[in-house]
This record gives C-alpha cells, sequence and structure tokens, in this order.
C-alpha cells in the first residue's frame, strides 16, 4: 500500500488526538478531586486546595494502606494460583485433539459468559456452609472463577504454535522431565504465562461483587473502600484512592508492556471462541 | 514489614488463624457471662478482639470509633477494636441471618451492630440477638430506661437486647445566601416545590433519610403521628397511604428531573445540594451539615433548621449478636461507649456532634460542665431547639408498609 | 502413559475448579431459586420465585435496559474498536503514545472509569460548569441528563470508554498476524480501500471480533458496580435488581433473587448462543 495521502494523514492525527484525549480524559478529575477542599459548580477547578484527602488515605484509619496490600497479595495469589492451574490446561486443549474436547472448551469458557452475580448468589450459600466466607482463602477460590478462562485462553494459544517435537528430541538426548520443561518448554510459553498473568491479575484486582458477597464486607479490598466513598458522597478521599487504585496495574503494564503486541499468538488466543 | 510481606504473611496466617481463634479464652457463651462480675468480664475480655459492623458512610464517625474508642480499648483494656465499614446496616444483618441459616451458632463474624428500626426488628424477632446482659455494665446506670424513647426501638421494646448510642433528629438545610426563606412546615414545603420546580428532591426508600422523609409526609397527611400511634392498622394504612401516594405522585412533575428518577442515597442527595442542584437538602443527622461546611462540601452560608409541625427523632442502638463468639469484649466496648467521657467526645461538634444516649444528669460534674461549654456551629441547628418538636418513630410495622407502599405507588407508576 | 491419560491429568485442577466452583455455585443457586433447601428444612421445591419474578412488571424493565446497555455498549465498542485498529496498524506520530494509552486503560478497573464518567457528565460535572463559563447553561438542571438517567447514557459512555482497548488490543494483534498482504493483493488487483477492507480484511479479523464482542457483552449484560454507581433508580439493571433483593431483609425475597439470577445466567447463554449462530452462518455464509 501507497503512502498516506495528506488528507488521509491529518485525518489519523486528529483522530489520534481525540483518541488519546478521550482516554486520559475520565481520570483528570479524579487526580484533581484528590487534592481539593470542597469543589462546587461552577467552578472549573477548586477553589481551595489541600492535602487533607490524601493524608486521610495514607493514614491508618482509612485502611486504605492495608488494604492495598490485601488487593496486592489475593491479586498475586490468584494469579500464581491460575497459572499454575491453567497452563495445564491450556497444554491439553493446544496440542491435542480429543473427543469431547469441545465440551470441555465450553466449559472453561463458560464463566466468561455467564455473569459472576448469577453464579456468586449460589456459591455463598455453599461457602457458607464450608466456613469459606469472609475469609481470604474464600475470596481468592471464588476469583479463580473468572480468572481461569483467560488464562487457558492465553495458553490453548501458545501451545497451539508449540511444536512438541522439541521436547521429544531433548528427553532423547538424556534431559529429564525438569530440565526438559525448564529449558525447552518454558521459554517458549513464558510470553503467554506473562500475558495471561496480567489478565488474570488485573480480572481479580478488579473484582467487586464477587469480593463483596463471599468477604462479606470483611475482606475490604480496594475496589470495596473505593465503591463505599464513591457512593457516599467523598469525592476527595475517592479521588486519592482512585489514584492509589490504578498505580500497580500501571506498574505491571510497564514492566510485561512488550508482550502486548501480538506478534506471538497470546493475545491471538481470544480469536479461539 | 513491607506491603507484599506483610499481605502474603496475612494470607498464609489466614489459616493459621483458623484455628488460632480456639486457643484464645471463648467468651461465646453468654448464658456464662449473665452470672459473671463485671470485674470476671472485663478479665474475660482481655487481650481479645471485637468485630464492630457499622455503617462506614462518614468518615469522622469513622475516626472517631477507630481511634478515640479503639485508643481507649487498647490501652486500657488490651482488646483490638476491628471497626467493619459497610454500605448498609442490612447486611451485617444479613450475615448473622445466614450464618444462622447454616448453623453457625457460636463462631460468627459479627459482634456487634450499630443498629436500629427495621433491622433491629429483624433481629429481635429471628431470635439473632444476644440479650439479658445489660445490668452487667456499670456504665446501664446513665441510661434511662424510663424514656419510652429509649425503651423502645421505633415502637419494639428493647427488652434488655439492645444498649443505646446516640439520638438523632430529622433537619432540614438550605443555603441561606440562595434560598434565604425556605419553607419551615410540611404544608409549606408542598406549596414552595410547586412554586420551584426542579428544586426539590429525596432519596429513594429504602434509603434511611428518603424513607422519614416520606414518613413526615405520610404524618400530614394523617393529621399528625398521633393518630398512628400503636400497633400496625391496614385499614388506617390504606386510608392514609392513598392520599399520601395521591400527594407524591401529584408532586412528582415539579421535583429534579421531574419525578423520573430519585437518588438512590442521601448521599448522592448530599452530592445535589453541594453543587445547587436543589435547593434543600435534609438529614437524620443535622451534624453532618456542620461537618459538611467544615470540609469546604457545603457553602459557608449553609444554615439548619427543624419544622414547625415537628421532625421526627430517634434513638440508636448498638446490638450483640447471639453468635458473637468475643461477648466479653463486646460488653466492655459497650460500656466505653456509654461512658459520661466517651458520649462528651461524639457530643463535640468538630467530632461528630450528636446528641448523648445518656442521662446527662446521671454523669459526673466535671462530664456534666463539659457538655455545657459545646457550642454548637452556626451551620447546624442546635439538638435544644429541633428537641422542642420532636416527633415519635411509628412500629416497624408501619416503616415497612410505607416503604413497600412508596415503592409500589410511587417509584414505579 | 497414554495420551488419553495424560490430558486428564492436564485438564483436571482446572476442570475441578470449574466444576466444583462454576457449576456448583450454578445448582446450589438453582435449588435455592426452587426454594429447596434441606439443611434448614425446606423439602418441597415450587416454582413461587419464579412466578414471582415472570410476573413482575420491574423484571422485564429491568431486562430490556441491561439488553438495551449490553448491546449499545457492544455495537459502538466493536465498531469504533476495528475504527482505532485501522487508525494504530500504520505509523504516525503520536502510534507510540495512543498504543501505551490503549494498554495503560485495559489496566483501569471498571470501577475508576465509572467513577470518572460521574466526574465529567453528571449535571454538575466538569462538562456542565465548561457549559455555564461558555454561558450554554444557567444552572446545572439545563445540562443534559447523562447520568441516572432513562437510556443509561453515562453507563454506556463507561463500557465503549473501556471496551474500545479491550476490543483494540485484540483485534490489532489479529490484524498484525494477519499481514498486510491480502490487502496489498486485491489493492493492485483495483480494489478500492474500502473494498480492500470490507472484503478482505473484514472477514479475516471477523472471529476475533466476534469472540471479543461475545465478551463484552455478557461483561456489559452481568456487571453489578457500574450500573449501581452510575444508574438510575427504576428500572435498575439486572444485577443490580438481583443484588438488591438478595440482600432484602424480608427472606422471603432471596429464593426471588437466587431465580433472577438464573434467569440472568440461562439468558446470557441463549443470547450468546443465537450472537455465535448467527455470525457463524455470515462467515461461512
Amino acid at each position: 500500500m501507497g503512502p498516506d495521502p495528506f488528507a488521509m494523514r491529518a485525518f489519523r492525527i486528529l483522530t489520534g488526538v481525540l483518541l488519546i484525549v478521550w482516554l486520559v480524559l475520565p481520570l483528570v478529575p479524579l487526580a484533581i478531586w484528590s487534592f481539593a477542599r470542597g469543589w462546587r459548580f461552577p467552578d472549573l477547578l477548586p477553589q481551595e486546595w489541600s492535602l487533607k484527602a490524601w493524608s486521610y488515605a495514607l493514614s491508618d484509619t482509612s485502611g486504605v494502606v492495608d488494604s492495598l496490600g490485601l488487593t496486592i497479595g489475593i491479586s498475586l495469589g490468584v494469579t500464581v494460583l491460575s497459572i499454575l492451574v491453567g497452563v495445564p490446561a491450556g497444554r491439553a486443549l493446544g496440542l491435542y485433539q480429543f473427543r469431547g474436547k469441545q465440551a470441555v472448551e465450553l466449559m472453561i469458557l463458560a464463566p466468561t459468559i455467564v455473569p459472576g452475580i448469577a453464579v456468586a448468589l449460589g456459591i455463598h450459600s455453599v461457602f457458607i456452609a464450608l466456613g469459606l466466607t469472609n475469609t481470604i482463602p474464600g475470596v481468592m477460590l471464588v476469583h479463580l472463577v473468572p480468572t481461569l478462562p483467560y488464562m487457558v485462553l492465553v495458553m490453548a494459544g501458545i501451545f497451539a504454535n508449540f511444536d512438541p517435537s522439541y521436547e521429544a528430541q531433548a528427553r532423547s538426548l538424556g534431559a529429564g522431565p525438569v530440565q526438559t520443561f525448564w529449558y525447552i518448554t518454558l521459554p517458549a510459553i513464558l510470553p503467554g504465562i506473562i500475558v495471561g498473568g496480567m489478565f488474570a491479575f488485573l480480572v481479580s484486582w478488579s473484582q467487586y461483587i464477587l469480593t463483596l458477597l463471599i468477604g462479606g464486607g470483611r475482606v475490604v479490598t480496594l475496589p470495596l473502600l473505593l465503591f463505599n466513598f464513591a457512593a457516599s458522597g467523598r469525592n476527595d478521599i475517592t479521588g486519592a484512592i482512585g489514584m492509589i487504585y490504578i498505580l500497580p496495574g500501571l506498574l505491571i503494564l510497564l514492566v510485561t508492556a512488550r508482550h502486548l503486541s501480538g506478534q506471538n499468538g497470546a493475545v491471538g488466543g481470544f480469536g479461539r471462541l | 514489614m513491607t506491603l507484599t510481606r506483610r499481605a502474603l504473611l496475612s494470607t498464609a496466617m489466614t489459616l493459621a488463624l483458623f484455628s488460632a481463634t480456639q486457643v484464645q479464652a471463648d467468651s461465646a457463651d453468654g448464658d456464662a457471662l449473665n452470672k459473671m462480675t463485671w470485674d470476671q468480664v472485663v478479665e474475660l475480655a482481655k487481650g481479645g478482639t471485637v468485630n464492630w459492623f457499622m455503617w462506614g458512610g462518614a468518615d469522622n464517625i469513622n475516626q472517631y470509633v477507630s481511634d478515640y474508642v479503639g485508643g481507649i480499648l487498647k490501652d486500657e483494656y488490651g482488646i483490638t477494636l476491628n471497626r467493619v465499614g459497610l454500605t448498609d446496616t442490612v447486611e451485617a444483618v444479613n450475615i448473622v441471618l445466614g450464618e444462622k441459616e447454616s448453623g453457625v451458632m457460636d463462631k460468627g463474624s459479627v459482634d456487634m451492630i450499630w443498629i436500629n428500626g427495621e433491622n433491629y426488628r429483624t433481629m429481635k424477632q429471628g431470635g439473632l440477638a444476644y440479650c439479658g446482659y445489660t445490668g452487667l455494665l456499670p456504665n446501664n446506670a446513665l441510661i434511662n430506661w424510663d424514656n419510652p424513647a429509649i425503651a423502645n426501638d421505633f415502637g419494639v421494646p428493647v427488652d434488655g437486647c439492645e444498649v443505646p448510642w446516640s439520638k438523632a433528629q430529622f433537619a432540614f438545610a438550605h443555603d441561606s445566601a440562595k434560598t434565604p426563606n425556605p419553607p419551615k412546615s410540611i404544608p409549606e414545603l408542598i406549596g414552595w416545590i410547586k412554586a420551584n420546580p426542579g428544586q426539590f428532591t429525596y432519596p429513594a426508600p429504602p434509603d434511611f433519610n428518603g424513607a422519614v422523609f416520606v414518613r413526615h409526609v405520610f404524618y400530614h397527611v394523617a393529621g399528625g403521628s398521633q393518630n398512628l400511634l400503636g400497633e400496625f392498622d391496614q385499614a388506617r394504612y390504606d386510608e392514609v397511604a392513598t392520599k399520601t401516594w395521591a400527594l407524591l405522585n401529584e408532586l412528582e412533575p415539579f421535583l429534579w428531573r421531574e419525578g423520573q428518577t430519585y437518588p438512590n442515597s442521601i448521599a448522592q442527595m448530599n452530592e445535589l445540594f453541594a453543587n445547587a442542584e436543589v435547593a434543600l437538602n435534609f438529614n437524620y443527622e443535622p451534624s453532618q451539615f456542620g461537618l459538611a461546611v467544615q470540609a469546604g462540601t457545603y457553602p459557608e452560608t449553609t444554615r439548619s433548621y427543624g419544622l414547625a409541625d415537628g421532625t421526627i427523632g430517634n434513638t440508636n442502638y448498638t446490638i450483640i449478636p447471639f453468635n458473637s463468639p468475643n461477648k466479653a469484649a463486646a460488653l466492655v466496648l459497650q460500656n466505653v461507649l456509654l461512658s459520661g467521657e466517651a458520649q462528651y467526645e461524639k457530643a463535640r461538634p468538630e467530632v461528630w456532634g450528636t446528641s448523648a444516649a445518656i442521662e446527662i444528669s446521671r454523669t459526673s460534674p466535671e462530664i456534666q460542665a463539659q457538655f455545657a461549654s459545646i457550642v454548637t456551629p452556626v451551620s447546624v441547628v442546635s439538638a435544644e431547639e429541633l428537641g422542642k418538636n420532636a416527633l415519635p418513630e411509628l412500629q416497624a410495622g408501619w416503616i415497612s408498609a410505607i416503604e413497600q407502599g412508596w415503592i409500589a405507588n410511587v417509584a414505579q407508576k | 502413559m497414554s495420551d488419553r491419560m495424560r490430558i486428564m491429568l492436564l485438564l483436571a485442577p482446572a476442570m475441578l475448579i470449574i466444576v466444583v466452583l462454576f457449576f456448583g455455585g450454578l445448582a446450589a443457586g438453582l435449588m435455592r431459586s426452587f426454594n429447596y433447601m434441606p439443611v434448614i428444612g425446606l423439602t418441597r421445591p415450587n416454582l413461587e420465585a419464579y412466578a414471582a419474578v415472570f410476573t413482575s412488571r420491574e423484571f422485564y424493565l429491568s431486562f430490556l435496559l441491561t439488553f438495551h446497555i449490553a448491546f449499545t455498549s457492544t455495537v459502538i465498542s466493536s465498531v469504533l474498536a476495528i475504527g482505532a485498529a485501522l487508525l494504530l496498524r500504520r505509523s504516525f506520530i503520536g502510534k507510540s503514545v495512543i498504543n501505551f494509552l490503549f494498554q495503560l486503560n485495559l489496566t483501569v478497573p471498571h470501577i475508576v472509569g465509572a467513577i470518572g464518567i460521574l466526574y465529567l457528565f453528571s449535571q454538575s460535572g466538569s462538562f456542565a460548569r465548561l457549559g455555564y463559563h461558555w454561558g450554554l447553561i444557567a444552572k446545572p438542571g439545563d445540562f443534559p441528563a447523562l447520568v441516572f438517567d432513562p437510556y443509561a447514557i453515562g453507563i454506556i459512555l463507561q463500557y465503549v470508554w473501556k471496551e474500545i482497548p479491550f476490543i483494540g488490543v485484540i483485534v490489532l494483534a489479529n490484524m498484525q498476524a494477519i499481514g498486510q498482504d491480502y490487502e496489498s493483493v486485491a489493492r493492485s488487483l483495483g480494489a478500492s480501500r474500502w473494498q480492500a477492507f470490507r472484503h478482505v480484511l473484514l472477514p479475516l479479523i471477523f472471529p476475533g471480533v466476534l469472540s471479543a464482542s461475545v465478551m463484552v457483552f455478557a461483561f456489559t449484560f452481568g456487571a453489578y458496580e457500574i450500573p449501581a454507581l452510575l444508574g438510575q433508580n427504576y428500572p435498575a439493571a439486572l444485577p443490580v435488581l438481583a443484588y438488591r433483593k438478595y440482600t432484602d431483609v424480608d427472606l422471603a425475597a432471596r429464593p426471588e433473587a437466587m431465580a433472577m439470577a438464573i434467569v440472568i445466567a440461562v439468558l446470557s447463554a441463549v443470547m450468546i448462543y443465537l450472537y455465535l449462530r448467527m455470525s457463524r452462518r455470515k462467515i461461512r455464509g
């Protein structure tokens, strides 16, 4: 294809600028609110600035810092569990054809189609009997339901492009199963683990209704805290917590960004539905 | 400890904690507690934890509870206070309910709930509360149980199942700069709404504040609360309800958004008032207006007032669920909450500004002097002023009927 | 070890979790919706809860609203995402910035976006204040109602904001995997830009767009927190209604909430099945 005519280029740039503004826009009032002491209509900017919201958010009373640690811990735990469970499942779906494969695929992908609330209300009574409600392990278990499908989907895509004969070669040359995995398999599937792990982390990171129902308000993750303050109209504190809440996601992105630009079949795995 | 290490450690420890709770002196047996002396109860409670579930939407209340009350518990008794914030008190009631249904009889997750009204009735009728212990608390002597407004929670007798914490009375607010002459009675308000379309609204029941506003209109239509006291009367209800819904539906086109939607909660309405989308606000806790002015959320010219035909007032309480495993610690907490010092602290406007639930005349002279020295901010109408025209709450049967009635006849039309 | 054994072992942990937690949860919900709970002595299943749900006007209004939200958000996001992906295929000034922002958006949870939309588009929000300063409105009530409104405009805006990058990243990955050769061939044979896109590229990326939009539809249909923050009071979105019923102090509402949840699950599955059937036909035809 030849180079863009000028009109096309200008259009691209204009759309590009609009897109950039649009993507950033909702975050701006949140940031401003976190530094505001009251900000009433019709002021475009707060009349008075203050750090009270931040000092409250970072204090012990508000529980924000504890909640941050808790949420990170839960999401990391869920990510690790999803990887441990999802990689083998992805291997099975990516490398093999077998009777009932479609049924298995459908079952594993079902949680992406059925809304979480439908499942959560049902799980709740089961978890009460098992004593898993209001506990961190209980919340982590229930987070696995929405994260697992993404992990398996991504890993299946990776394994579909994986040639198992390399493993066979290594074994025939005398390598043990652990060595084979570590030197042959793992490097090949690592991009998938990173992308899948990122999705798993983010899905767990932004869970609200599952944590609310199963955690019973006792497991206070950041989204719960944020929702409470937003619903009670404390916009300044909401802004501060909101800023804190998007930070870890941003950090993870900076670390894993290059794996997201499609050339390795990981993200393309989403086309397998 | 770094955040992640702390988080990972807590994840690992939770399972350990499950078994560890057995080691801690278990004070789940309420009957046994009732037979002890106060000193024995305190001894049993020392070093323990108490999980207090309460509405968490006001950070000044959160700070008072976590810092001031939590500090006293920690310093004087070695008890750790775990304040659990809720969006709605019914969440805690549901937890206890769910636990009872699933057979969790003495390892409940809730040790105390800040409660009153319908939620209290659910707990009492469902056998979900720990009762009969109030005589144990030394500060029980400060409570005037002869006052029917305290001995009855929305018409349901307390019967030793809960202990008062604060008193509240409904009040209105306006920005004196923009709305210098607000309506000061329900009939005046009705006329004012029609004359000033789009300037008024109220949160949809079952929001607590929205529901009590609807009850004010209900009282007005009934010709006064004295006609509604006592047990729920279906015939009387139908008569008054039909006219009330007709009135509220008539007002709909003159409300904010032409009544097509109502704010989901009082918090949304506070937002509308702060930005002058509506001209009037109201709240069961007028001290909230002062705090909002302090925080810069409302303009300095905000003023609050009661109504000439009276506003509804109530007492709110703390209750201990039947299956709490930390009853001794909960008792100590309740005693602290009832103390003159704690009641004074929360009466201070810069802390919370809410009325005491104990008889101030029964406290020590020093405490009485402190109470006398309190100065209410100019934006908050004083409790005394409001108290001159206090209307009682109805029995819970009326409350739920009015709520359901509004939802069916006003929201859904 | 035979292949079959190996496959079963590999799948075992995942299947265990899905079957026990997901299907088990649905089954438990189903039982509760029939009012069947032996633990507390309810041993006579009945359909009362379902009767209550299907005779409730509120339920139908909620369903229509939720369907409208899901459908409109999915369509708008998919179309704009394809457009955005076409934009980002070529190099130009600012492409890396947009790429970064797209991926940043993926990490921003929905709640944060919803709160941001609220602060921007409410009648006393940032755009309203701009309008006041430009003399377009005199008071908040003059600004159009975009949040807490009957058409769920604010909710749709938030979903579109979040799902364009989601679908866009997937479509972009697909486009890069496909490459530009097919279109080049078509162009060299005389096809216009639009024809090359419509008849060559679009069919190739369609499967990817389809699966992404299915996920988006399912999510927007069943999400709770965004309509809870931005939605109007009546009728509320289905998940909000179900949660309200579940947490109602009146216990009789619980089986109704479960019934509603089961209905949501079944409806999602059916709608998506129909959607896939119709689109698969389009792919082959």
